[in-house]
């Protein structure tokens, strides 16, 4: 353990999303959490629990109909503004992304090395030759066999988990301190998102990066996060390491995802999918906005929204109820 | 070749010897399922597995009728469905598709969509079609007044229950899963294997689910099938698969799947790379290229679909089948016991 300041501090941070002729909402609710450098920060949630939305405010790339309208992201100290050329100019070599999708994310019209190659030509100002040098050692790094010569590949060469190799070495091009990954390993085979997180896992061991996983998935982020955050309808409802909130969660909502996960090994506990589904983000009940489905819930819940408390050593959850299953 | 059952319980569905060839450009074939093999008694689930590429898709089509196989039969209680099935023939196999978005037609409501269905094949029409499509609705858990809505209305669960609805709609003996929960939330995928479980056992069906989802086909098949490049390379009954593999393949893939329970890193690669192109099989076993076990005899001789000895309906494509399996299943099993505990502090 060292004392080392967070890499990566997010507080208080809201996302606004606007329907058309419907209004508004906040798809992301005052979410706050820290990385530290060279860690690992998984978040967890359904679709619609906003935590793809918050990965994008934290690269300021949100899509247009959503604006980051409160809270700050700060990167070692240092506050990062929202939106504008000035936002995109102050992450540029520091954070990057990796995208659930990596065909969107590449260009089908250049090969993979001049791709990887622009980014330190271009932000990094270096010259044509050393940039192609770079591409290839980026390649090889993220464990393309045959690097040299696949440079030259084209996207649609590629098979989906070399795809999202390469979009690993282009997010590492320009030397990053964080990388955001939102699903990389939703769209692969099993074997190859073994490969992946173990990448990912290594460059972090090897390179000092810090990571940031989105997935709807416990057992992925589980493999590759020491912490995690849960989150649904836009809010963060507990937070700590991955162990505490695997083998006691103090939020029922956690409690659900665990129970539903489909596990390989204990036939024996058959899972059970959590009753009911997400509310509509534009009538969220007035208390806990897992309340509906929740089986602790009672009257007090519906009251206010809850917030979210220290219920041990560094772990916080947003369930008035929390003693109820810290007892069970 | 299949894992043998009990002599004298006819199957319901025999896939024999399938294969399936595509156009691989440049005058080349590229043979996407290379001689499969398998069979499937009423109320029983089999499930397909293996890495995309692998095959396991183009089974399942075939297995609809939706794509012509190059050789081999497809029969169904005894008779064979040739390549112009029947309206019959067609109603006796339905397909669940991975992706409920795409598969449902957005501009009709439900209620239509089911009320054509029954009477182009003339199982009800009028008011008999209403009162069989709101049984349907009660049948895959949805509300009645679903039949009033159009898909868009629909989340992905409920909209998988509407695809369910729709193929059973026609009355199959066989219902083809194509990854059925994989475009679904965690949270919602154990509500839809129950669901097919529960129809597996009511209506006897005989039920295929494809998948890459290790865990869904423990939890939902009697029977596994995996297939590498094309082919079965190990079957048997689920659980026993599971606990001791016979094909470093399975294991492998096995030791692949994420789990939320245990220490982190359990999902830890064994294997590199990924399959070679079906159009430019390696000698020998298929697998050879990447199996942590092969010798020098892998890279030329291929190794034939067998049973294994000693532990009796169970096949196995490797040549040390009979070898039982080591870390990785031990590993499984020790985390079935106390990984729920933890520190209650």
């Amino acid at each position: 353990m060292t004392v080392a300041p967070p890499l990566l501090e997010v507080d208080a941070l809201s996302v606004e999303v606007l329907r058309r002729h419907a209004g508004s909402f906040l798809a992301v609710d005052g979410v706050s959490f820290c990385v530290k450098a060279g860690g690992a920060f998984g978040v967890v949630g359904e679709s619609g629990s906003g935590k793809s939305l918050m990965l994008r405010a934290l690269a300021a790339v949100l899509p247009n109909a959503a604006t980051a309208v409160g809270g700050s992201v700060r990167l070692a100290g240092r506050q990062l503004p929202h939106t504008g050329r000035a936002a995109r100019r102050e992450r540029r070599g520091r954070m990057a992304m990796v995208f659930q999708d990596p065909l969107s994310a590449l260009d089908p019209v250049h090969s993979v090395g001049w791709q990887i190659a622009e980014v330190p030509r271009k932000v990094l100002g270096r010259a044509a030759g050393e940039s192609r040098r770079r591409a290839v050692e980026l390649l090889s790094l993220v464990g393309i066999p045959d690097a040299a010569s696949r440079a030259d590949a084209f996207p649609h060469q590629l098979s989906g988990g070399m795809r999202q190799r390469v979009a690993i070495a282009m997010a590492l091009a320009a030397e990053p301190e964080l990388l955001l990954c939102d699903e990389p390993t939703t769209a692969l085979d099993v074997t190859v998102q073994a490969q992946i997180l173990e990448l990912l896992d290594g460059l972090r061991r090897r390179l000092g990066l810090a990571v940031v996983l989105v997935s709807h998935d416990l057992a992925v982020v589980r493999d590759l996060c020491t912490d995690v955050a849960v989150m649904y309808t836009g809010r963060v409802v507990e937070r700590g390491t991955a162990e505490q909130l695997i083998d006691d969660p103090r939020h029922p909502y956690t409690r659900g995802l665990i129970d539903a996960a489909i596990e390989l090994d204990d036939a024996a506990a058959p899972p059970r999918p959590i009753g009911g589904s997400i509310p509509d983000p534009m009538q969220l009940p007035p208390g806990c906005s897992f309340e509906p489905r929740c089986p602790l819930a009672t009257s007090a819940c519906a009251e206010s929204v809850p917030v979210l408390e220290e219920v041990g050593a560094g772990r916080v959850s947003a369930c008035i109820h929390h003693q109820l299953l810290a007892a069970r | 070749m299949s894992a043998g059952r009990p002599t004298g319980v006819a199957p319901l569905l025999e896939v024999e010897d399938l294969t399936v060839s595509f156009h691989g450009g440049r005058r080349q074939r590229l043979v996407a399922v290379d001689g499969v093999s398998l069979e499937l008694a009423a109320g029983e689930t089999l499930g397909v597995v293996g890495e995309s590429g692998c095959g396991k898709t183009t089974v399942a089509r075939a297995v609809a009728g939706l794509q012509r196989p190059d050789s081999g039969r497809i029969l169904l209680d005894g008779t064979q469905l040739g390549s112009r099935r029947t309206r019959v023939q067609r109603r006796a196999v339905q397909l669940v598709f991975q992706d409920p978005y795409s598969s449902l037609n957005p501009r009709l409501r439900v209620g239509t969509v089911l009320r054509e269905l029954l009477e182009v094949h003339g199982l009800a029409s009028g008011e008999e079609a209403s009162r069989r499509s709101r049984e349907l609705m009660a049948l895959v858990g949805l509300p009645v007044d679903a039949l009033d809505r159009q898909p868009a209305a629909f989340s992905g669960g409920q909209r998988q229950r509407l695809a369910i609805a729709r193929a059973l709609a026609v009355e199959p003996r066989v219902l083809v899963a194509d990854e059925p929960t994989s475009a679904l939330d965690v949270s919602i995928q154990a509500a839809i294997l129950a669901l097919f479980a529960e129809l597996s056992d009511r209506f006897r069906l005989g039920m295929v689910m494809i998948s890459h989802n290790l865990a869904a086909v423990r939890h939902l098949c009697d029977r596994v099938a995996v297939m590498y490049l094309g082919r079965v390379v190990e079957s048997g009954p689920t659980a026993r698969v599971f606990a001791d593999p016979r094909h470093p393949y399975t294991r492998a893939l096995l030791a692949a799947a994420p789990r939320v329970h245990g220490p982190a890193g359990t999902a830890r690669a064994l294997l590199a790379g990924e399959p070679p192109s079906p159009i430019e099989r390696p000698e020998g076993c298929p697998f050879h290229t990447r199996c942590p076990r092969a010798e020098d005899r892998c890279a030329l001789e291929r190794p034939v679909l067998a049973p294994v000895a000693g532990v009796g309906d169970r096949i196995a494509a490797c040549h040390f089948r009979d070898e039982p399996a080591r870390a990785a299943v031990a590993g499984a099993d020790a985390r079935t016991g106390p990984a729920c505990g933890g520190p209650t502090s």
